[in-house]
């Protein structure tokens, strides 16, 4: 079973990926900020890792650069409220920018893409 | 003496009364004094006239006190002399035709001994000749030729120590002019006698009336003609006229300096005044000085428009005479105010309705009092400044602020309402799918829904008090009681997140004690936990907030430091300063976690609308809580420093109960 690591730091929109992956068939950890993130990547080695940008101590741009220096494989989806982190190239390093939306059909979809590659 | 010696003296008596005579006509003609010196120098030497070889003019001057040469007429050596004499024995002139000639006027004004006798300035010195002549009035023949020559001449009297004074007094023979000789060098300024170069000679006093003017100095060093006691007596007539003639051109002309000294200081005092107008009618503005009676003193074109009547109406007359109000007080009152009471009011974005009529524009209007000397004022200036266009510039900028301010929210509030409108739209997802499916409905999932939508409510809230849009109604408030009730809210909250709240001091004025603030207890409450609230949110896992509350003056600032509130302590909680008569007592809460804020930017900006270094929030919270507590005229201060974290102070006015 392929692993993800979402780090989301608003609980409720957390809960909600992880729920839905979880009935896609995925084993779902979660981290409340970028540096509960880097320990959870550290030590539950993902398969694929799903980062919002917005987030106390460390952000998803911080914890983006951290992992890909690390890790120049793994998956990464990065999402944020805001369309215009796509303009800052240090986004470029995921491998998927996607705008937060209340349907995660596409979300889903890139996740199941990427695990595929 | 035959009959022929005394028809020749009698002729030489005349002649000289002849020489008199015309000197002075010549010399009223003129109030040149220069020229007056002159003509009596040249009529001391003219050979028609008295015929001494060489006249010597010295003058007090009037700063230095000394005698100091001023002009001298005659050759500088024998061939000289002969020269000039024989020039003018060939014109055949007369002393009134040279006077009136042109060689007088041309005549080389420095010669050499006119040259050499501006530099001689003899200091007061009472035992020297030519002060002794000026102190007594009594002419000196000077004869150091018989002085050397061992002299028959013994001193009349000894005058102290100095006994080597050798003087001799005597009258003429007709017994009507005393005359002092002298023959002794010592008596005679050494750079006088230096400069005249020849022992025998003459010093004739020049006082007017009780005056002294100078001394005149002959001789003959040329022609070795001994100089009479006649001579003396026509010299002193004549010194006599010379003195007061040179007195009163002094005086002339002293007199026609201090005129022109006026007429420039008159000119001046004009181009002030001028220049003083100019200022006023260059600026603009409207200046009207009134005096105590409030008749009009002065004012310019400008404030004449503004009246609607030219300058030259307003002017002189009072100012009552028109009906001035500024936003409905009568100007006249305010006037009157400013006079008696000597302090300047102003009054500023206001309309004036003059004479009925009223303005569209906008005026700041000052009125200061007049004063021409310390005491009371003499009246009062009024100033009118037309502010319409900074007044509209204002607005404009101040519209775009709120336009950016406005986007700010926009941006704000739609990515605050971003993550709940997906957590919303996401679940009600999933509800509806599992319920297609067959499967049972997940609570939780609905759960979650609701409190989205409550979270919703609270940002909408936020942004409604920021906009203002609830009312404030003021009312006697137990701050004791809200204050508890809010400490215990929060420690709920921080329990759920693993702090602890403590009193660091002050525990009794919330537990026992019963002061009240006049406000509005729902805002206080927001205010309060806005502030705890956000001290909860900063604080990291097991930290300790700290709360003290005192009574004090509106500037004091507790210091959280181990240290200090230890000293403080000791002397029963004493942090705030006496409160200056007539202010009322604060109620302080002092707020503080143990996490500094990041840099002094965020210190700056932490009460500006939608800042915040939270990664949620509205950046609202803060800025509400300072408005509520400046609506209730307190103050909040933010203090934060790496040892003593963050400490926030809210002061509120105690009522006087």
């Amino acid at each position: 079973m392929k692993k993800i690591l979402v780090v989301e730091d608003d609980m409720p929109i957390r809960n909600l990926y992880k729920e839905e992956l979880i009935d896609e068939g995925y084993d779902v950890i979660t981290a409340t900020d970028g540096v509960n993130g880097y320990e959870l990547f550290k030590s539950s080695r993902p398969d694929l890792i799903t980062i919002d940008i917005k987030m106390p101590n460390m952000n998803g741009l911080e914890l983006l650069d951290k992992i890909r220096k690390e890790d120049r494989d793994i998956p990464i989806i990065i999402y944020s409220a805001y369309g215009e982190f796509t303009q800052n190239f240090s986004t470029w390093a995921a491998d998927e920018y996607l705008v937060k939306s209340s349907d995660l059909t596409e979300f889903k979809n890139k996740v199941k893409e990427l695990l595929l590659r | 003496m035959s009959a022929e010696d005394i028809i020749k003296e009698y002729q030489d008596i005349l002649r000289q009364y002849n020489i008199l005579n015309q000197i002075s006509k010549t010399v009223s003609s003129t109030l040149d004094l220069n020229k007056i010196l002159k003509i009596i120098l040249t009529g001391v030497t003219f050979g028609d006239g008295f015929g001494f070889n060489r006249a010597f003019l010295f003058l007090i001057d009037r700063h230095s006190k000394n005698l100091r040469g001023r002009m001298a007429i005659g050759p500088s050596s024998a061939e000289d002399a002969w020269k000039v004499w024989n020039e003018i024995k060939d014109k055949n002139y007369s002393l009134e035709e040279y006077l009136g000639s042109e060689k007088f006027e041309n005549e080389q004004q420095f010669s050499v001994l006119d040259e050499k006798i501006k530099q001689i300035s003899m200091p007061i010195d009472k035992n020297r000749v030519v002060w002794k002549c000026l102190q007594d009035g009594i002419p000196r023949n000077v004869d150091l030729v018989s002085a050397a020559a061992g002299g028959e001449n013994e001193p009349v009297e000894d005058s102290g120590p100095a006994a080597l004074f050798k003087e001799r007094q005597a009258f003429s023979q007709d017994g009507l002019v005393q005359v002092i000789t002298v023959n002794d060098s010592a008596l005679i300024d050494a750079e006088l006698a230096e400069y005249i170069d020849h022992p025998k000679f003459c010093i004739i006093p020049l006082i007017s009336r009780t005056k002294k003017v100078g001394i005149l100095i002959v001789d003959n060093k040329y022609n070795q003609r001994d100089i009479t006691s006649d001579d003396i007596k026509f010299l002193l007539l004549l010194g006599q006229f010379a003195a007061s003639s040179i007195r009163n051109t002094i005086i002339y002309n002293d007199l026609k300096d201090s005129i022109s000294a006026l007429s420039k200081l008159n000119m001046k005092l004009n181009y002030l005044k001028d220049y003083n107008e100019k200022i006023i009618e260059s600026i603009p503005v409207s200046i009207i000085v009134v005096d105590h009676n409030f008749t009009v003193t002065q004012c310019n074109e400008n404030c004449g428009k503004l009246m609607g009547f030219s300058k030259e109406i307003v002017m002189g007359k009072q100012i009552n005479t028109h009906e001035i109000y500024i936003d409905g007080i009568n100007l006249i009152d305010e006037v009157f105010k400013v006079i008696k009471e000597n302090k300047a009011q102003g009054f500023y974005k206001v309309n004036m309705t003059i004479n009925g009529e009223k303005s569209d524009e906008i005026f700041d209007i000052m009125l200061v009092p007049f004063k021409f000397s310390e005491e009371n004022p003499e009246g009062a200036v009024i100033i009118v400044e037309n502010v319409t266009n900074t007044v509209r510039l204002e607005t404009e900028l101040s519209n775009t602020k709120k336009l950016s301010q406005l986007g700010k929210l926009a941006a704000t509030v739609a990515h605050e309402i971003r993550n709940p409108l997906i957590a919303i739209g996401g679940y009600a997802a999933r509800v509806k799918r599992k319920f297609l499916e067959g499967a049972q409905t997940d609570i939780g999932n609905l759960e979650i829904i609701i409190e989205e939508v409550k979270r919703l409510e609270r940002i909408v809230n936020e942004i409604l008090d920021f906009a203002s849009g609830r009312e404030v109604k003021f009312s006697e408030v137990n701050i004791s009681l809200l204050l508890l009730e809010c400490i215990n809210l929060a420690k709920a909250a921080a329990e759920q997140n693993n702090l602890e709240i403590i009193f660091d001091c002050g525990r009794d004025l919330v537990e026992n004690a019963n002061l009240h603030v006049f406000g509005s207890r729902d805002h206080l409450k927001q205010a309060f936990l806005n502030i705890l609230n956000n001290a909860i949110d900063a604080s990291g896992k097991k930290d300790k907030i700290k709360i003290c509350i005192a009574k004090g003056a509106k500037d004091s600032f507790y210091d959280f430091s181990d240290s200090a509130r230890k000293m403080q302590d000791s002397i029963s909680g004493i942090f705030s300063k006496d409160r200056a008569e007539g202010e009322p007592e604060y109620i302080i809460i002092y707020i503080n976690n143990s996490a500094p804020l990041a840099n002094r930017e965020d210190i700056k900006n932490i009460f500006l609308p939608f800042y915040t270094t939270k990664t949620k929030g509205t950046g609202l919270g803060l800025t509400i809580t300072k408005k509520i507590i400046e609506q209730h005229a307190g103050k909040i201060e933010v203090n934060s420093s790496i040892e003593n974290g963050t400490t926030f102070a809210i002061k509120l006015p105690l009522m006087d109960i």
